[in-house]
């Protein structure tokens, strides 16, 4: 009797989980309007706090509680928002923005210039990504409750882009001395009750929010799914509408009928020559050297092998969304080692030089394997030094390798400079400065239109003549969703924001 | 008994003391840099700098060392650097994933293993053959595998279970139940395999004893003599692997933990040690260093339990 009884109970409970089997995974992914939009992002979440606040993947987590000043449309170029409409002055150091009069904070905060001023003045000051973009901020001002006018120390070109993602992003001002909870005038509020801090965050849509239409959706839950395997198997079973995925899931991905998007966030990756002074290996100081460099590399076959595709071949620091990009460029360093074995030798160094870089051959081994093979068939002979990977950052900024693989970048093209080009750039580890470069990223801060657009491609087309760098290609991410909704790649944002997601049926 | 306890309690707090001050020193000399991993690639040295001094880094070794005992010894366990949450929190979100799989894993390898030893142990022949053949096979196999094969097709193919994610036993019993299932189950694998080929052995020990052979010619039924005697008497060195099992499971829990997708102490631990996470680096170890101080303590109050000639020592 015991016995039939324990096996009915097993039976029972079987019959219970499968009956829950066919549903939970759908019922939980089933997008739709008024329905839950379930996102998973690589990334954990730093902080609530915009100052603290990290870019890329991590821009999908504000989204839903923090609206931003601007948005951009397809081209990058800044739309309306909270901010109805922006003018600079004549010396392009003093924005002003008209604010929408008719938003409150989810705390029933009128969201006002002085709240506006508050937002600015807390991010720009903190440690984050975020506070990077917006430095150049020197003041802010209020004119009256719906004008506020920003000050900067100097011409910043990718600022209004910056006010349409995180650094723009305005929290209420009783909730920036206390951030635990994130309290914005965005699209949803945090939901506690599906919420886990580190795991999962799950968002309820603002019923006083402006702009209803723009966000179909009733519930946002948002995952923090490190692992490439879980997300993709996720996705699959209908447990999520949409992640990143790496590339090695494509296939699979297709193969389970999900949209499978490519996004292009203005990431190049190759060869970065850090070394331009020549401090560690002179021969990298002489140009013809560098352009060597650039015509060892088949870059063509690196992205078809070593990157299964995903990525577009290049020789430029900027990408086609970027006003600096020219096209023609992209044929300057045609793959050709006899060519560059003729530089070397007209440098000076017929028969090679030795140079020391990271192993990476824990994270992109086919792409060390060919990077060194190339080399050696020009006669740089590469030693690599093996070295943990949370140390690769930290060694090339403190100036310990002369050149090494690298990516970065951004689809703005200011925001690339910052990055790679100028004196002070992060990526800059040696302070390399060109004097060319030096004017002619004066001129561009201050100017704007096409003779701005002009001047960056003067920029791209000297940067390429002097090898700055030898870049292999445009870095492309994979973004996969289910056929439930309906996503829009944007080209300046890493991952599709928010407003580009719809149920398949709308 | 008493003093038995209190002198492994007392023996495992100097433990936790050691490990977690070691931990920490050690932390200290991974070279990575942690300032630049919390700001990102992006942002300027000067950021850099000033995340550093802000996490007191640019502090000597020992001053820092001292600070962080105190706090800790306080049951402070301060908090993140990366995500400013704090320590505790992080613990009390990521333990039930984790002890949830390992102590399924746990059950479900008990059960198995009492059934499929007890049988191999007394049937012998061609089951004895091939419980030892499966046995050895299953423990083989690598857990990762088991799990990525168990997700692919019972989740994704089937979608009888989900095939990421947890939810909590208070909101959901059987949704808890239907989460777990998978990674238990890969989890529980090699487990299994090893307890089983150990109650195996111990039976047939037990079953060669004079004892039994007495019981027998009583008349007992050998299902009485099996469950009743034998079982009792074989379980002492399965508790022991048992036991041993939890803590090599807690290792485990990290590969299965992130092919479900699971936020366990598993996942937490890996990350943030590769962040360079040093809270949360030293609370898990805390954690963990504490709950193998009171699973060993609980093997050796069952096998006191089971065996009274241990009690009476």
């Amino acid at each position: 009797m015991k016995r039939k009884l324990i096996l009915a109970g097993a039976v029972s409970l079987a019959l219970a989980m499968s009956a829950c089997g066919g549903s939970g995974g759908a019922a939980s992914g089933g997008a739709k309007a008024g329905g839950t939009l379930n996102l998973a992002v690589s990334q954990s979440l730093k902080s609530w706090d915009l100052a603290e606040a990290s870019m890329g993947n991590a821009e999908q987590y504000y989204e839903p509680v923090f609206d931003a000043l601007l948005h951009m449309d397809a081209k990058g170029a800044p739309t309306a928002n909270l901010a109805t409409s922006w003018d600079y002055d004549a010396s392009l150091t003093t924005l002003t923005l008209k604010l929408r009069t008719d938003v409150k904070f989810s705390d029933g905060t009128p969201l006002d210039a002085e709240a506006v001023k508050a937002n600015l003045l807390h991010t720009k000051a903190g440690k984050g990504e975020a506070a990077a973009l917006i430095k150049a901020i020197s003041d802010v001002q209020v004119t009256n409750p719906s004008t506020v006018v920003v000050k900067l120390s100097t011409p910043t070109p990718s600022l209004l882009r910056s006010l349409a993602n995180v650094p723009g992003m305005i929290a209420s001002p009783k909730s920036l001395t206390s951030p635990q909870v994130p309290v914005g005038s965005g699209p949803y509020t945090l939901d506690a009750a599906t919420t886990t801090a580190g795991t999962e965050y799950g968002f309820v849509a603002n019923p006083n929010y402006w702009e209803k239409n723009s966000y179909p959706f009733e519930k946002v839950d948002i995952k923090t799914m490190s692992d490439p395997t879980a997300r993709t198997n996720a996705l699959l079973s209908g447990q999520l509408d949409g992640a990143g995925i790496s590339p090695d899931r494509v296939d699979a991905a297709k193969a389970g009928g999900l949209k499978v998007d490519t996004v292009t966030p203005g990431v190049v990756e190759g060869l970065y020559i850090w070394d331009k002074k020549g401090a560690i290996v002179p021969a990298l100081a002489d140009v013809r050297v560098r352009q060597a460099l650039n015509y060892a590399f088949d870059s063509a076959s690196i992205v078809k092998i070593a990157k299964k595709g995903l990525g577009t071949p290049t020789t430029q620091h900027f990408t086609s969304d970027s006003e600096a990009f020219v096209p023609e460029l992209d044929q300057t360093y045609k793959y050709d080692p006899a060519k560059a074995k003729a530089l070397l030798a007209e440098a000076g160094y017929a028969n090679g030089f030795d140079v020391v870089m990271p192993d990476i051959s824990s994270l992109f081994p086919e792409m060390q394997a060919a990077m060194v093979e190339q080399l050696g068939n020009v006669g740089v002979r590469v030693k690599l030094d093996k070295i943990p990977f949370d140390q690769f950052m930290p060694s090339i900024l403190a100036g310990k390798y002369a050149m090494s693989y690298f990516k970065t970048g951004g689809a703005d093209p200011w925001i690339a400079i910052q990055l790679i080009v100028s004196k002070q750039a992060t990526w800059n580890p040696f302070h390399y400065e060109d004097q060319h470069v030096t004017d002619l990223l004066s001129r561009i801060s201050t100017s704007t239109g096409s003779a701005q657009v002009a001047l960056y491609k003067e920029l791209n087309t000297y940067l390429v003549q002097q090898a700055w760098d030898a870049p292999w290609d445009v870095v492309k991410d994979v973004y996969a969703s289910s056929k439930n909704v309906q996503v829009t790649m944007h080209p300046f944002y890493q991952t599709p924001p928010l407003f580009n997601f719809k149920p398949a049926s709308q | 008994m008493a003093v038995f306890l209190i002198r492994r309690l007392l023996a495992g707090i100097l433990l936790v003391i050691l490990v977690a001050s070691a931990t920490y020193i050690l932390l200290n000399y991974t070279g990575s840099d942690v300032a630049r991993n919390i700001v990102g690639e992006t942002a300027t040295p000067e950021q850099a700098l000033a995340k550093a001094a802000e996490l007191g880094l640019d502090r000597p070794l020992g001053a820092r060392y001292f600070d962080w005992l105190g706090t800790t010894l306080s049951g402070d366990l301060g908090k993140s650097w990366f995500n400013n949450v704090p320590v505790s929190t992080t613990l009390f979100n990521g333990l039930p994933v984790t002890l949830s799989i390992i102590f399924g894993a746990l059950i479900l390898s008990a059960l198995v293993s009492v059934i499929l030893g007890s049988l191999a142990a007394v049937r012998a022949g061609w089951f004895d053959k091939t419980v030892q053949a499966s046995a050895v096979l299953a423990d083989s196999i690598p857990g990762f595998l088991v799990a990525l094969v168990l997700a692919m097709v019972v989740a994704v193919n089937l979608g009888w279970l989900p095939a990421t994610g947890f939810v909590p036993f208070q909101r959901s019993a059987v949704e808890w139940l239907r989460s777990i299932t998978l990674p238990s189950v890969a989890l529980a694998f090699g487990a299994t395999a090893a307890t089983t080929l150990q109650l195996r052995g111990s039976m047939l020990d037990v079953l060669k004893l004079d004892y039994v052979r007495t019981l027998r010619s009583r008349g007992l039924s050998d299902r009485r003599i099996v469950f009743k005697h034998v079982l009792r008497n074989a379980a002492p060195p399965a508790v022991t692997v048992l036991s041993l099992q939890f803590i090599g499971l807690v290792g485990g829990a990290v590969i299965v933990e992130k092919v479900f997708g699971l936020r366990g102490i598993g996942s937490i631990a890996t990350s943030a040690a590769v962040q360079g996470d040093a809270p949360v680096v030293l609370g898990v170890v805390i954690v963990m260093v504490l709950i193998v101080v009171v699973v060993n303590l609980i093997a050796d109050l069952a096998y006191g339990w089971l065996n009274p000639k241990v009690r009476a020592e």
